[in-house]
């Protein structure tokens, strides 16, 4: 069984009552392990399916079943357990939590579980050193560059250890060379902790590089 | 194409016609009270009802109460308008109603999603519980059962002292509490039922289930308060529930007026309802219970920070000096310390540019947000609604307690007698008393109206027979004595010092051998020998009433009895006995000082030629225990026709208006703690405003629901628990400066001389609960609205 499918997923936009159809009947299988890039035009819906994917945004109709069994029929807590421990989010800008430190933004989600303070702040100190910020633990959000802050988010989706990994342009603020930092570091977790990651991304190469690429226009996906 | 912004069609021409309707209606039930004379009655039960469309029904109430005008056919008249009234105004409501219509279907095709499942929680939702539904109603219905059944089944069976009834029989078969103790019990109980019914409904319908609320609220919730309130104006209702409610009744009663109690009571009930409902749906809401709170509260502080000495301490200074001397201050201290710092940093900066950077950049940091101000006013406003709470109802405290005091002082705690005639037997009772634990002095006395006239003046007083062996174990009268005298020295009349200095009357050092020659030979006296005159008994009166007399000690008084009258020349006259004024008392409390004598027992009996005493004062262990004692004294005596009456009783009137008067006081500065507390729903709305975005992430990063309501609601209880905290301690502050230093009070108006205060620990740790409260509740409503924030909603809002 897949680990993720998603089946005749549609998503329309309203903007002064007129429908802009955004995902027209998407369905599609990831397996686990997968390392998948998505492309697509600006405004082609990427960030949409995305966040649809992640639970953030409920579609109009269609399901997305996580091993068999469909997402949006949790109730509550049972979502936002499921956006805790299965889902590592990067978003398009960061979002990272203006008033706490980058390292109490990358243990948010393990504090969020109500783990012990030391041992989340160890691990994220690790995953901070590792996305080459060690020496920008203490700071705020507001102290911090673009790419460093989406280098920061990154290592917060990845605290958890999640099954899956929803990345929406990591690299787009990066300059080359960081940029293929972060990709070594995408197949890495891949490759060691099993991780299932989704990467848009308008990198040519960055796509290329992944092993299975699919392609996000006139509504729905297919593969490149 | 526009059907997405019109929704309904509305006809505009049903909607104003019904709107008029329905004020003519309106205008019809208007002119039926009026009628029936009841907006006296309809007012009242409007400003008692606390809660929203319950005033509906007490208008309804008040109408059908109020008694017609005799006159049948006005009767007839207004039940028609009444009836008319409300007929018209449905009907009214009705054509408003008609006036609004859905629109019609869009004439579009069907979407391309048409056929496929709909999202799974849209397609679950439901909007209403019948079992949730039973949960509130049945529970603030049970509530209300719970409280007046444990009332009667814990309270002291009321009537056993009153009645002094079989003493086997009746005493409620309760578990003989004292009322009040009985009533926070129950109170308690009720509240806990209350709220966990409200936390069962809530958790189980996973939301907050409003409707079901307000159902069960009006339809099961109300009719008790209303029935008890009704019971206080029916006759026929009081006959036939008043004996087995008289519990209930009598705990009300003790504040005077029984309905606000009720209607008190009532609305705490649904208060707990309502926090049951609102801890039940963040806890359980979401599917799971989850009580705990480190995340809320680490994520809460950094949001709000309450807790920091500038701010504690500067809100302090504020309640403690009022606002501008701390402000001015405030800016002093700012404006010299910028000034220095400026100055050093640009010195600093000469030499070294760098260090002067990161030194200014120090500064910035410093400076407040806006929310920080909306926040420093909110703690502010708790404070001083806390503040004055503490203070005011001390201060009311202290004279109720002085009053305590002094009515204490001079009266017993309780008083055993029959229920007519007097009490020849009294050393025997007395005798059977002693054997009553809890009953610590007792001592007979006499009492009976009088007149009272010297050579200056005239007065009615009360004079009182008393035995000055004993008097001392009841009451502090021997204490109050003025002048180094005792009572004792009414046994010897003889010994009272004569008007002015003892050598006046070269005669007074001889006075005691003279005494025993008076008494063998009247001859002597009634010879034409420098008369010595004949030795009156001795009566102590007040100061004040010494004042108005205008006598001193050793002056003659005339008591005139109206009651026991002799025969004299031209037909009863008056029985009137000539006394000498033994000493003078004080007391402190005018009544007393001004309308209270007190003779010899031996004397009374001989003047009013009654047999024994008219009855037993007793002093108690514990005055707050001084009902039950009372009862159990009229027990051993074997009930009637024995009584005893304790204290609170015999002064019911008078204090039950001070406790009316100190919940009155309470429920007006409440206000101001009420005012804080639309500081606190702006300050916590501004905030959630503010972090929307944060909301969102933090929903992405997997806090529920509830997590993001507690980290709301923690946020609003931070700024109560500080405002009530700092309240607390400048209240407390005050009322020491207040009793240490004191405030002086014209003693011609008090009779105090400063002003009382007295802190007592329940009402104050209630202020400060009232105001945590009051806080968490007005957070309930902008931490909803925060937990409502979509994630990609909040993530797109710039
Ligand atoms: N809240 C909204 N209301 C109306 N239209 C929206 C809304 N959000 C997105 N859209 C529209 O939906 C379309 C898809 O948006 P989306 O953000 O998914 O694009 P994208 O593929 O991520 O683009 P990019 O590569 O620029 O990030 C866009 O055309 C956008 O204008
Ligand atoms: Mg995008």
């Amino acid at each position: 069984m897949a680990l993720l499918s998603i089946r005749n997923v549609f998503k329309s936009y309203f903007l002064h009552g007129k429908r802009i159809d955004v995902l027209r009947g998407v369905s599609l299988d990831i397996e686990r392990g997968e390392l998948v890039s998505l492309v697509g035009a600006s405004g082609a819906g990427k960030s949409t399916f995305l966040h649809v994917l992640g639970t953030l945004d409920a579609p109009a109709a269609g399901e997305v079943l996580f091993e068999g069994r469909s997402v949006f029929s949790m109730n509550d807590a049972e979502i936002a357990e499921f956006r805790n421990r299965t889902i590592g989010f990067v978003f398009q800008s960061h979002y990272l939590l203006p008033e706490f430190t980058a390292l109490e933004n990358v243990a948010m989600p393990a504090l969020i579980q109500r783990r012990e303070r030391a041992g989340a702040y160890a691990y994220a100190r690790e995953l901070l050193e590792r996305v080459g910020l060690g020496q920008r633990v203490d700071h705020r959000p507001g102290e911090l560059s673009g790419g460093e802050a989406q280098r920061v988010a990154l290592a917060r989706a990845l605290v958890l250890k999640p099954a899956v990994l929803l990345a929406d342009e990591p690299t787009g603020n990066l300059d080359p060379a960081t940029g293929e930092g972060i990709h070594q570091l995408l197949r890495e977790v891949n490759r060691e902790l099993g991780i299932t990651a989704v990467v848009v991304t308008h990198n040519e190469t960055l796509a290329r590089s992944m092993p299975r690429r699919l392609r996000l226009a006139g509504g729905g996906v297919s593969e490149a | 194409m526009h059907s997405a912004e019109r929704q309904t069609v509305h006809r505009w021409t049903f909607i104003w016609t019904g709107a008029l309707v329905s004020l003519v209606g309106f205008i019809l039930l208007g002119m039926a009270i009026t009628h029936s004379d009841a907006w006296a009655e309809v007012g009242s039960a409007l400003g008692l009802t606390l809660v929203g469309w319950g005033g509906v029904l007490q208008v309804l109430n008040g109408a059908l109460l109020t008694p017609a005008v005799p006159v049948g056919g006005a009767e007839q008249l207004h039940t028609g308008y009444l009836l008319g009234g409300m007929l018209v105004w449905l009907a009214g409501w009705g054509l408003i109603a008609s006036g609004l219509r859905r629109a019609p279907a869009p004439a579009e095709g069907p979407s391309p999603a048409a056929g496929a499942s709909l999202y799974p929680r849209l397609a679950r939702y439901r909007d209403f519980y019948w079992s949730t539904l039973a949960a509130y109603g049945g529970g603030i219905l049970l509530a209300e059962l719970a409280l007046v059944l444990l009332q009667t089944v814990l309270s002291s069976g009321v009537p056993s002292t009153e009645l002094g009834a079989p003493a086997s029989g009746n005493a409620g078969g309760g578990l003989s509490l004292p009322p009040t103790l009985a009533f926070a019990l129950s109170l308690l109980a009720a509240g806990t039922v209350a709220f966990v019914s409200g936390f069962i409904g809530a958790s189980r319908a996973q939301r907050l289930s409003l409707p079901e609320a307000t159902i069960g609220v009006l339809y099961l919730g109300l009719p008790v308060p209303i029935v008890l309130t009704l019971m206080e104006r029916v006759p026929s209702l009081q006959l036939a529930l008043g004996y087995r409610l008289r519990e209930v009744t009598y705990v009300a009663g003790l504040l005077g007026r029984p309905e606000l109690a009720y209607w008190l009571v009532f609305t705490a009930l649904v208060l707990a309802l309502v926090l049951g409902i609102n801890t039940g749906f963040i806890a359980a809401g979401s599917g799971r219970v989850d009580l705990k709170l480190g995340f809320e509260l680490f994520v809460a502080r950094r949001h709000v920070m309450v807790f920091r000495p500038s701010l504690l301490l500067g809100t302090l200074a504020v309640l403690m000096f009022g606002i501008i001397p701390p402000l001015l201050i405030y800016f002093v201290i700012r404006s010299a310390e910028a000034a220095v710092e400026r100055t050093r940093i640009r010195a600093l900066g000469l030499k070294d540019p760098l260090a002067a950077a990161s030194d200014l950049n120090r500064l910035k940091l410093r400076e407040q947000s806006p929310t920080m101000m909306m926040t420093a006013l909110s703690v502010g406003g708790v404070g001083v609604g806390v503040m004055a709470l503490i203070i005011v109802l001390s201060v009311m405290s202290g004279f109720e307690a002085d009053l305590q005091k002094k009515i204490l002082g001079t009266n017993a705690h309780a008083v055993v007698s029959k229920y007519a005639g007097e009490l020849p037997e009294y050393p025997k009772v007395m005798e059977s008393i002693r054997r009553v634990p809890g009953v610590v002095g007792q001592t007979p006395f006499i009492i009976n109206q009088v007149m009272i006239a010297s050579e200056g003046n005239v007065d009615g007083v009360i004079i009182k027979g008393i035995d000055p062996a004993t008097v001392g174990t009841v009451t502090d009268l021997p204490s109050y004595i003025l002048g180094g005298n005792t009572l004792e020295i009414l046994h010897t009349p003889e010994k009272i010092l004569d008007r002015g200095l003892p050598g006046d009357e070269p005669e007074a050092p001889a006075g005691g051998s003279g005494q025993e020659g008076v008494e063998e030979d009247d001859i002597i006296r009634r010879s034409g020998k420098p008369a010595k005159p004949p030795v009156l008994p001795g009566i102590v009166i007040g100061r004040e009433l010494a004042a108005s007399l205008r006598v001193v000690v050793g002056d003659r008084v005339n008591v005139v009895s109206p009651l026991g009258t002799e025969l004299g020349p031209t037909g009863p006259i008056p029985k009137s006995r000539a006394f000498r004024v033994a000493a003078v008392f004080y007391s402190g409390m005018y009544e007393y000082d001004s309308k209270f004598v007190y003779i010899l027992l031996k004397e009374a009996q001989n003047f009013f030629e009654v047999e024994g005493a008219t009855g037993i004062e007793l002093k108690v262990a514990d005055i707050d225990d001084a009902r039950r004692i009372a009862g159990q004294v009229v027990k051993v005596l074997g009930g009637y026709p024995y009584r005893a009456r304790d204290w609170g009783e015999m002064n019911k009137n008078l204090f039950s208006a001070l406790r009316l008067e100190k919940l009155v006081m309470g429920i007006i500065l409440s206000i101001i703690i009420v005012v804080a507390a639309g500081l606190i729903v702006a300050t916590v709305i501004m905030l959630v405003l503010e972090k929307r975005k944060e909301i969102s992430v933090l929903k992405a990063l997997g806090v529920p629901d509830g997590g993001i309501v507690k980290i709301f609601l923690a946020e609003g209880l931070q700024i109560g628990v500080a405002g009530g905290l700092l309240g607390l301690f400048s209240g407390l502050s005050w009322c020491y400066f207040i009793e240490k230093v004191g405030i002086k009070l014209d003693p011609e108006v008090y009779y105090i001389p400063a002003l009382p205060v007295r802190v007592e620990f329940v009402q104050t740790a209630l202020a400060v609960v009232i105001a945590v409260l009051v806080t968490y509740l007005a957070s309930i409503y902008p931490a909803l609205k925060a937990s409502s924030v979509e994630p990609v909603e909040g993530l797109k809002a710039e």
